[in-house]
């Protein structure tokens, strides 16, 4: 039996799985909608993910979590690494593209710079402020303008003389784009505007005062935007290199840092059949009345967070090892 | 030699002194040009993303004199004493271009203004004519010409509002920072849409200094701001006189964060419109709110007439 | 307001300077104090709904500790003044309190002249027409005393909180010495209780390794202060095993401040005085820079000036000595998790680098 790894990536908008062998090559991978509803996307990925490999030949042996509900699938899915997402992109890209300085990547709602040297993480920076310029502020333009998101890209590369948009808020960026089209800008400068809106927005909140050094790399869900891409080149005067997998890389990267872990516990697609539920509760013991989530199997109290101080601790009877 | 001049923030309120020092000291300088989306863009490039409008859009103009210029104005001013404090953007400004195009190895002209140190501004400009590399006699002369010649412009444009208050129809007064309102790319848009409807706009700024910060009193105690005294006190003095008021503010400006709110609970009586600007170019919402203000007057007025 | 209501003062909440203040206000100037409840999210939820939507945060919190705190029965309010928006804080509080028909005393220092110290006296007397200067002045002392004690404590505990062997215990001691300063009547019990205190938080077994990795936390006075406008982000640092440092304090920023010198040591960087903390976010990051910490972490409010104009600064030293710096900033809506994910994400850099400079 050979070993097998397990990285999940779970964002607000997507979920995205890989198992990868002993040298990271991917067996099995899977990228879909979260739909608000992490717990039941996590399912269907590994639904999915099941009959995609070799179960005669492999086992997974270590899981590992990234993105925004990392913690709550990590206690699905007993991780043994959960790691949030910058960490995870720049191991996942840094194992394909081992001379990558600089990371671009725009996901659901954050964006990423990440800068690297030799290997390691110098410096990066996350989106501040609102979801301008993220892949959700995309497909509710698309969505305003009746295009599917997927269309953007190739749209995108039509126009010959994009709008202008103003892009610094979303509230600003759309009552613009309404009035653009109202005055009869064509629809492909219109998505071109938008394209280059996302990389000027980026440059100017993410990217600010970071140096950006080739190669470079672009990636997270919006990568699939060739408009986008077109627009980071011209904007940044370096080629920008989107892998096949770039909706990945976070997926790629926990799998790496579960198999690195060298924590190692068999992991069985069974889950897939348990009932798992959540319940968020107010602690009332202080006035910080933090939220503290609990997290069930089975109706049985798996793990629980979210408390500041031990007074908000809830003792877990039966924790599995 | 060639002086560069940013034509954003205190050139609005001090371009009559700074260009006739200039020439009268026989100084070549060039202003930049009015405010335009690539100003704009270049502004946003080099600020910090959080930072106000109007201080991108400052740093927008020193980025366009770059290599236009042996060196670029940035004057400093800590504040002006019993008159009033400034924001610190203004403390700041020097600063934060050298350290924002420090690659650019960019040369700053400056002088500073602070009563604390007894750095009035005759003596500032004297240290700035001296670096520029002429005599003490001379600088002073160009000094007191260019005083002199700002105060007469000033009058000259102060007196122009004040025949305009006297006019028929409708007159809203715009409170602004100069900066705001007479940019090109902010506030000029909103006079030129207010014209069009028929509406005199009046300029808070072109009021008597002196006397609008002392009535600024009677509106607030404790505001520490001398710029913002000024408009403050401009709102008092103007008030019998006109029919609606439009705040205008860069987003996120901090003092009038404070200052709009005070005269909003304080000025009441008469219309005001709250604009916030952020550089969006799409004027179609604007000119919605500002038709819909100027109707709204109208209507008032005339049911008013009615009675 | 009734004129013979007796007088109960509140001042906004800030870190744990609520106890030198309610030692001033009850030893010194003879009238009972109301401590703010501490600031939660319902305070900031307060406090939003009736300011200005884009004023800096702390004004949001100050306006919610006032109305929580006159609903625990404060009649007379207290504002300071600042060099900052926080100078024009105090009319507009006082503004909006009146305009929700709360019919409270508001005093505002803003009002009193920095060059004349009896026009402070006279705001103090507002509080208590009867003020006794002797005693006034002997609280002072102890008062300040009391800052200096509890901004070393809360150093120490800052520096070591992370390696202690069973989790909590410092903390423990530390809330039972904030307790202990309730009780103090003279400067010398000041001493003797921070004094004892000191010696049970040695005491505490702790671990530490041998490289240790240190961060220096810098930025806006308010939001680096007070813990729950910052998202406990110290004690988050500390927890991963961090050494924090922080300067920035009442004794550092106004008992001990110098600012000749920190103008001195970063005259490379800065030629004037920016404005409000940013001269002390500069000198700060810059030395520690210098020393080879191996993070800066820059706090501050949304839209906060003076600390938007350090940044360019900030970046250039950042990029001169290679040090890290994580910039946040802060807003009513700020999402707990995108804290803990760059928080996590610049943990995970610093040992990376760490582990490639071996």
């Amino acid at each position: 039996m050979k070993k097998a790894y397990l990285g999940i990536d779970i964002g607000s908008i997507s979920t995205k799985a890989v198992i990868i062998d002993e040298k990271n090559k991917i067996l099995a991978s899977e990228y879909l909608w979260t739909e608000g509803n992490p717990m039941e996307a996590v399912k269907k990925v590994l639904r999915s993910l099941e009959p995609q490999f070799k179960k005669k030949t492999y086992q997974i042996v270590s899981v590992g979590t990234t993105g925004s509900a990392r913690k709550l699938i990590g206690a699905m899915v007993g991780a043994s690494v959960v790691k949030n997402e910058i960490t995870a992109h720049a191991i996942g890209t840094t194992s394909l593209y081992p001379d990558v300085r600089t990371i671009l990547e725009i996901g659901g709602q954050d964006s990423k710079i990440i800068l690297i040297e030799d290997g390691v993480v110098v410096d990066y920076a996350m989106n501040t402020l609102c979801a301008a310029g993220t892949g959700s502020f995309l497909s509710s333009q698309a969505r305003r303008l009746g295009v599917e998101v997927e269309e953007f890209g190739k749209i995108a590369l039509k126009s010959k003389k994009p709008t202008n948009i103003a892009a610094r808020c979303t509230v600003f960026a759309e009552s613009d784009l309404v009035h653009k089209a109202q005055i009869g800008h064509r629809k492909e400068d219109i998505i071109a505007g938008l394209c280059k809106a996302v990389v000027t927005n980026y440059l100017n909140n993410v990217g600010k005062g970071k140096k950006i050094v080739a190669p470079v790399v672009f990636q997270g869900g919006v990568s699939k935007n060739i408009g986008v891409t077109k627009a980071f080149e011209e904007a940044t005067g370096c080629d920008v290199i989107v892998d096949p997998n770039s909706h990945l890389m976070g997926a790629l990267g926990v799998a790496i840092l579960a198999r690195k872990s060298k924590k190692e516990k068999e992991f069985s697609f069974n889950i897939t059949d348990m009932e798992f539920k959540t319940i968020g509760i107010e602690c009332q013991k202080c006035a910080n009345h933090c939220e503290i989530i609990c997290v069930y199997k089975n109706n049985q109290m798996i793990d629980s967070w979210g408390n500041r101080c031990e007074n908000g601790a809830i003792p877990i009877k039966n924790k599995e090892a | 030699m060639k002086v560069g001049i940013p034509r954003a923030f205190l050139y609005y309120k001090y371009h009559y002194l700074w260009e006739s020092f200039l020439e009268e000291l026989g100084i070549e300088y060039v202003v930049s040009p009015y405010t335009n989306r690539e100003i704009y863009q270049q502004g946003t490039i080099y600020a910090i993303d959080e930072a106000c409008l109007s201080s991108k859009i400052y740093l927008g103009h020193v980025a366009s004199l770059l290599g236009k210029c042996d060196y670029i104005l940035v004057p400093r001013v800590f504040g002006f004493g019993e008159d009033g404090s400034v924001c610190t953007k203004f403390q700041a400004i020097y600063d934060v271009v050298n350290n924002t195009f420090r690659n650019q190895k960019i040369k700053i002209l400056y002088y500073n203004i602070n009563p604390k140190e007894t750095a009035n501004e005759f003596r500032s400009f004297l240290k700035m004519g001296k670096f520029l590399g002429k005599k003490k006699a001379q600088i002073t002369r160009a000094y007191l010409i260019a005083k002199q010649n700002q105060k007469v412009n000033q009058l000259m444009d102060m007196k122009r509002q004040e025949s305009l208050l006297e006019k028929d129809g409708m007159k809203i007064l715009l409170v602004g920072h100069p900066y705001n309102v007479y940019d090109r790319y902010i506030g000029d848009p909103i006079i030129q849409y207010l014209k069009s409807l028929e509406v005199t706009p009046i300029i808070a700024d072109l009021c008597d200094k002196k006397a609008a910060r002392e009535a600024s009193f009677q509106v607030s105690e404790t505001l520490p701001w001398a710029f913002n005294r000024e408009l403050v006190g401009a709102i008092e003095i103007y008030r019998k006189k006109i029919d609606g008021i439009i705040l205008m503010s860069s987003f996120p400006c901090g003092p009038d964060s404070l200052v709009n709110e005070i005269i909003l609970r304080r000025i009441k009586g008469i219309p005001i419109l709250n604009l916030v600007l952020d550089g969006q170019d799409g004027s179609a919402g604007l000119e919605t709110r500002l038709e819909s203000f100027i109707d709204i007057i109208k209507i008032k007025r005339d049911e008013k007439d009615e009675d | 307001m009734k004129t013979k209501e007796p007088c109960r003062v509140a001042f906004p909440r800030f870190g744990n300077y609520h106890i030198p203040l309610e030692f001033l206000f009850t030893k010194g100037l003879g009238v009972e104090y109301i401590t703010p409840p501490p600031s939660t999210k319902k305070t900031l939820e307060i406090g939003s709904k009736y300011s200005p939507d884009y004023v800096c945060s702390p004004f949001k919190f100050n306006l919610g500790n006032y109305i929580e705190a006159i609903e625990a029965g404060a009649n007379t309010l207290v504002q300071t003044g600042g060099t900052c928006r926080l100078g024009y804080y105090g009319e507009l509080h006082e503004q909006i309190l009146k305009d929700l028909g709360y019919d409270v005393k508001f005093v505002n220092m803003s009002k009193a002249n920095y060059r004349n110290p009896l026009t402070f006296y006279n705001e103090f007397k507002k509080v208590n027409p009867n003020l006794n200067l002797a005693k006034v002045s002997s609280a002072l002392l102890t008062m300040l005393k009391m800052v200096e004690c509890i901004d070393n404590v809360d150093d120490y505990v800052r520096q070591n909180v992370g390696f202690e062997v069973h989790d909590g215990e410092m903390e423990k001691i530390h809330e039972a010495y904030l307790e202990a300063l309730k009780q103090v009547e003279t400067k010398k019990d000041v001493i003797k209780t921070t004094k004892t205190y000191m010696k049970k938080l040695k005491d505490v077994k702790t671990k530490k390794p041998k490289k240790l990795i240190r961060v220096g936390i810098v930025g806006e006075y308010y939001t680096i202060m007070e813990p729950f406008s910052n998202h406990f982000i110290e004690k988050e640092l500390a927890k991963k095993g961090i050494v924090i440092y922080r300067w920035m304090n009442v004794t550092n920023s106004i008992l001990h401040y110098d600012g000749k010198e920190q103008k001195k040591v970063i005259k490379n960087y800065v030629k004037y005085y920016m404005g409000a903390t940013s001269m002390s976010t500069v000198y700060k990051t810059l030395e520690w820079a210098k020393a080879g910490f191996d993070g800066i972490v820059h706090v501050k409010s949304f839209g906060c000036t003076p600390e938007i104009d350090a940044m360019p600064v900030l970046q250039k030293i950042s990029a001169d000595y290679k040090i890290p710096i994580l910039y946040f900033s802060f807003d009513s809506q700020t999402s707990e998790t995108g804290i803990q994910t760059r928080l996590e994400a610049f943990y995970d850099m610093i040992m990376m680098r760490k582990e490639k400079r071996k």
